[in-house]
């Protein structure tokens, strides 16, 4: 879809709710049209107080969640990590963290020795915990960046 | 110098006695008398006859008769074959008479022990010798090592392919052992030996492995050893060798580059499906909130020909996947999951309620034996059953289509149930029929412009029908235009009165037109509605439950696992009017979770909410018994519509 006609469909969204929200640029880690759905639930938008403990609530969760997959790797426990990635998974595709979430689901499938998509099978168990590692790195600087824009969003 | 008698008798090497033409012994050779151990003093002089008689001599006095008589009737020289001497040396006879006119002066008699084994040899070498043609196209041979093996597996002869490809010379080689040409692994599973008595046995032996040269090296070798047998008795074998390590390398490259090129199938297939499906789910919704907003009839129309096209994209892609996975065998079937084909079929009328042309009625049969729930695969039945139907709505403008479900076939263990769609549309022309089933065909080019598809919905459905032990086939509607499309598959039987009871539904065809302000409606209808939530994140569930209250829902119960959701209905089964399920939970998942609350017999609708929203996976919840799905991230106007569904 041409970048105009996105950026109508979601002007829309703000034009057809009630007080129509200003939002900063999140740039592409973050899917405007998700996370915009949870700015809407906000009762005043002056101290987004709903949204704020969503997001801060979430920056709690990912970091204990990266802890316990650190934890999980060194016991190379594939299914714990699988486990804890589609954890994750779920809050941040909530949120409309975009490139937090496709990492989480890569760890996800990873961890059940499949390949990156999911669909073919990965039976080398050392090759699968690799890719996590790898891919753990990234998912920690991909959440690194989103914290970073959101802090600076809600100004703390 | 000794006298020709003495040198006759001290130096024949081969057991010989002189007779006179009474058959009298006059001379004998030392060598006859050590095979018989003889003394020269009990010989001399004594009829042959009777010595061979009273010392048991071998050959017996009948062979020892034929062979004088021949001999004498042609005057010639004779031998008795070794096949006809009966004894286990298999010895024989060679009478050479001596006449002077036609009087027989004396016969020369030898005894020639075919049983030692130098005389063996001799004969492999005879038989070489005789036959040079052979002989010299054996030799020539450069490609193939050829060569015999005495009866003990020792190399007794050795062509210019067997140097070339062995590396050993004829002089370095010959009267060594041919387990030489092994690996260690080989020697010590004693596979020399084992192939020579299999060869034994069968005449022939043929392998295919690992053989070392002289200098070390291996190679691929293909090996055939035959049994020579010459005249009834085992010579020894004969040893044929390929070097097929090119043919071989070969093969690797081929496997390895198909097995590359299935790889990058698979993974372009996979990415590009990816790459597709992110933005057109991205277009698709965002064309749903388009939707909803105030347009012109006009802008409407247009609207929705996007909404169709994209949905037809989708529709495309999947079936591409499906496609890939089937034809490179990846593709599994369940045996062991429950399939209530009533409710199939319901949910399948239910999907495509929305797409029927006006004045097309969609009806459902089902005969009364069918088995109310089997054994099998759920999300492949329903998708066979799913395709035919939207086939049908597709390509029938005006009419009825009609799903008729019997019982084919009944035994212990299994149903075969027929399933049939009928309907009235544009029907199927007779050249057409036998491409049907084939992959990327449509029956008409024509239609192409006017029915969008990719082609292979057929196909799929085809092999999807086999691998449920079915059958799929047409034939044109007996009463009127249109077509009948019909599938068996094969179901199992299980015996729960439980299961069946949870699993006999009611069928119900209930028409949803499309509603253009479904927020509207929904918040007219959440106001004492109850919904109990099953999610374990916490973050997902605040966001859910601040979406419900911004529905208007007051009333909204939150578990944090499937044990606990199953434990609330089962409390109290009439309380909640909808369940918004989390698929993946601690202690118990959703699908867990829907088991259960079915068999307490709750029949409260149950929508899943997944990230994993991949048909198959969706198709799999249905068949667990859940009635809806919402993907994660939930989309507020995807949950409208499953509340309008549900609620209403």
């Amino acid at each position: 879809m041409p970048d105009s006609t996105r950026r109508e469909a979601e002007d829309r969204v703000r034009d057809s709710e009630e007080g129509s929200v200003s939002l900063p640029d999140l740039g592409d880690s973050i899917d405007a049209v998700t996370f915009e759905q949870i700015l809407e639930m906000d009762d005043e938008e002056d101290d987004r107080e709903f949204s704020r403990s969503i997001v801060f609530g979430f920056f709690e969760q990912a970091e204990q969640t990266f802890k316990k997959m650190d934890d999980a790797l060194k016991e190379k426990d594939l299914a714990q990590l699988s486990s804890l990635g589609h954890f994750l998974k779920g809050s941040s595709a909530t949120l409309g963290l975009t490139k937090v979430k496709d990492s989480c689901e890569k760890i996800q499938h990873y961890g059940q020795m499949k390949d990156e998509e999911g669909t073919a099978d990965e039976p080398d168990e050392a090759k699968c915990l690799e890719r996590i590692k790898a891919t753990l790195v990234a998912v920690k600087e991909e959440y690194a960046e989103v914290e970073k824009v959101l802090k600076k969003f809600y100004g703390s | 110098m000794r006298s020709i008698d003495e040198a006759f008798e001290v130096f024949t090497p081969v057991p010989t006695v002189l007779l006179d033409a009474t058959f009298h012994i006059i001379q004998v050779s030392a060598s006859f008398l050590a095979l018989n151990h003889l003394k020269s003093g009990e010989c001399l002089g004594v009829n042959i006859y009777d010595l061979v008689k009273s010392r048991a001599l071998v050959p017996d006095p009948a062979a020892l008769q034929v062979v004088l008589e021949k001999a004498i009737s042609t005057k010639n020289v004779y031998t008795t074959s070794s096949d006809q001497a009966a004894d286990r040396f298999a010895t024989s006879l060679r009478a050479m008479p001596i006449f002077e006119q036609d009087a027989l002066l004396y016969v020369l008699l030898e005894v020639q022990e075919a049983s030692a084994r130098h005389e063996r040899r001799n004969a492999i070498n005879d038989q070489l010798d005789t036959n040079d043609t052979y002989r010299v196209l054996v030799d020539t041979v450069k490609d193939y090592a050829i060569f015999m093996l005495d009866t003990r597996g020792n190399v007794r002869t050795w062509n210019a392919g067997a140097q070339l490809l062995k590396g050993y010379k004829p002089d370095e080689i010959i009267g060594k052992h041919f387990s030489i040409f092994y690996g260690e692994d080989d020697i010590t599973n004693e596979k020399p030996r084992r192939e020579l008595e299999i060869c034994l046995r069968d005449g022939k032996v043929e392998d295919e492995s690992w053989r070392y040269k002289k200098d070390g090296s291996k190679f691929w070798a293909n090996v055939t050893i035959t049994c020579v047998v010459r005249q009834g008795v085992h010579i020894g074998f004969s040893k044929v060798t390929r070097d097929l390590t090119e043919r071989k390398a070969a093969e690797s490259r081929v496997v390895a580059a198909y097995e590359e090129s299935a790889k990058l199938k698979s993974a372009f297939l996979a990415n590009t499906s990816h790459e597709i499906r992110t933005p057109l789910h991205g277009m698709l919704s965002a064309l749903t909130l388009l939707m909803d907003t105030s347009l012109t009839p006009e802008q409407r129309e247009l609207g929705s020909i996007i909404e169709e096209s994209g949905s037809v994209l989708l529709q495309v892609i999947n079936d591409i996947l499906d496609y890939s996975k089937l034809s490179s065998g990846a593709f599994s079937i369940s045996t062991d999951i429950s399939v209530s084909v009533p409710s199939l079929i319901t949910s399948v009328v239910r999907s495509i309620q929305p797409a029927l042309k006006p004045g097309v009625e969609l009806g459902t049969s089902l005969d009364l034996n069918l088995p109310t729930t089997a054994l099998g695969d759920p999300l492949r039945y329903r998708q066979v059953v799913q395709n035919l139907v939207a086939n049908a709505v597709k390509f029938t403008e005006s009419g009825s289509i009609d799903i008729h479900a019997s019982l084919a076939e009944e035994d212990a263990t299994s149903f075969t149930i027929r399933t049939e769609v009928i309907d009235t549309g544009i029907g199927i022309k007779n050249v057409a029929i036998g491409s049907l089933f084939a992959p990327f065909t449509q029956f008409d080019a024509s239609a192409t412009k006017r029915y969008k598809g990719t082609g292979l919905g057929l196909s799929i459905c085809k092999s999807l029908a086999e691998l449920m032990g079915g059958a799929i086939s047409f034939h044109p509607n007996p009463k009127e235009q249109g077509s009948v499309f019909w599938f068996t598959a094969k179901l199992g039987k299980f015996y729960t009165a439980n299961e069946v009871d949870r699993l006999s539904t009611k069928l119900d065809a209930q028409v949803l037109s499309p509603v253009p302000d479904s927020l509207a409606l929904v918040r007219e209808l959440a106001p004492g509605k109850r919904i109990l939530l099953a999610e374990d994140n916490f973050i997902n569930q605040k966001v859910m439950l601040m979406m419900l209250k911004g529905l208007g829902f007051a009333k909204v119960d939150t578990v944090v696992d499937g044990a606990e959701a199953v434990d609330r209905a089962r409390r109290n089964p009439l309380f909640y009017d909808i369940i918004l399920m989390d698929i993946s939970m601690p202690v118990l998942d959703g699908l867990g979770a829907t088991t259960q609350i079915r068999e307490l017999g709750v029949d409260t609708p149950i929508v899943a909410m997944t990230a994993n929203a991949m048909k198959e996976d969706v198709a799999s919840y249905l068949a667990h018994g859940m009635n809806d799905y919402v993907p994660k991230p939930v989309d507020r106007k995807v949950l409208l519509k499953a509340f309008l569904r549900w609620l209403s």
